[in-house]
């Protein structure tokens, strides 16, 4: 067994698997970081059956131990904080993360308020950004494409 | 009779100057020592309810801090303004009249810095757990990074 794992095409097509099936279920947590309930409006309706986002294997969890990705709205508030990095620290790995809204990406309105940290790639790292105020679900469902099209990229090369 | 004249009548005793900033609005200036009455008054009469209570900083110049508190009846609103001084900044509770009011004595304290002695529970509301003690963040003198 030890030696078939070792052998190169026998890990290439393990991580082929991997990446398939990585692609084809993403599982998503969504977390308010302190944002005015706008993207949160949006994130379901984007998850409601008129816009079918399972057709992509998109499909919304309840915890973040069986998530992949981590969909993040609102400017990061000096006492999300801690939560948002708990909660990224309890998603297995590979993680990847979606800020939506103008918040998630630059504090927006909330920038220097006195209970404001800052954006979210201030406090963890962010694969994909979705901008607007709020966005659409149909650019939310593209932010989630984009970052499956992202995987396939960093896969290939 | 109009909402806002029944106040005025309720309270003639315990305030020193009316203003109307605009149609359906009162204010009436009131010492901290006759708050307590005046709210009794009116709670006596179960004129309105209270709606809020706000502060209010002039900036370091004026040297006073303003609490106000908010009465609705329909459409008329009657705002108590209480001035204080920036160095003793403390108002009395008025959780003894009416006990919801403890909410918004908690978030005026931990917003303004401002003491209000007798409320039930003194803890914080709204601000962070790690939030440092003595950092005010609605006072205009407070510098944030």
């Amino acid at each position: 067994m030890r030696s078939i794992l070792k052998d190169e095409r026998w890990s290439k097509a393990l991580e082929q698997i991997k990446l398939w099936a990585r692609q084809n279920s993403p599982w998503a947590i969504h977390f308010n970081s302190g944002s005015c309930n706008g993207c949160d409006i949006e994130i379901l309706a984007t998850l409601t059956p008129y816009y079918d986002v399972e057709r992509f294997g998109i499909k919304l969890q309840g915890s973040p131990r069986h998530a992949d990705i981590l969909i993040c709205t609102g400017p990061v508030t000096r006492q999300a904080r801690d939560r948002l990095l708990r909660i990224y620290e309890q998603m297995p790995d590979p993680k990847f993360v979606i800020a939506v809204g103008s918040c998630a990406i630059s504090g927006g309105a909330f920038d220097g308020c006195y209970n404001v940290v800052g954006h979210i790639d201030e406090v963890i790292p962010v694969d994909v950004y979705v901008p607007g105020c709020p966005p659409r679900p149909e650019a939310i469902i593209d932010g989630v494409v984009k970052l499956l099209g992202k995987m396939q990229g960093e896969a290939e090369s | 009779m109009n909402a806002l004249q029944q106040a005025q009548d309720m309270l003639t005793e315990w305030v020193e100057a009316w203003t109307e900033p605009e149609e359906n609005r009162l204010d009436a200036q009131v010492t901290p020592a006759n708050l307590l009455s005046a709210v009794k008054a009116l709670d006596d009469h179960a004129w309105g309810y209270l709606v809020a209570i706000t502060g209010l900083d002039a900036g370091v110049e004026a040297g006073t801090l303003e609490v106000l508190y908010h009465f609705c009846a329909g459409p008329a609103v009657l705002t108590l303004r209480v001035t204080i001084p920036r160095e003793q900044a403390a108002v009395p509770s008025i959780c003894t009249l009416i006990p919801y009011a403890g909410v918004f004595e908690r978030e005026l304290a931990e917003m303004f810095g401002i003491e209000v002695y007798g409320t039930p529970d003194p803890s914080r509301l709204f601000l962070p757990d790690d939030w440092p003690e003595g950092v005010y963040p609605l006072r205009k003198d407070t510098e944030l990074d």
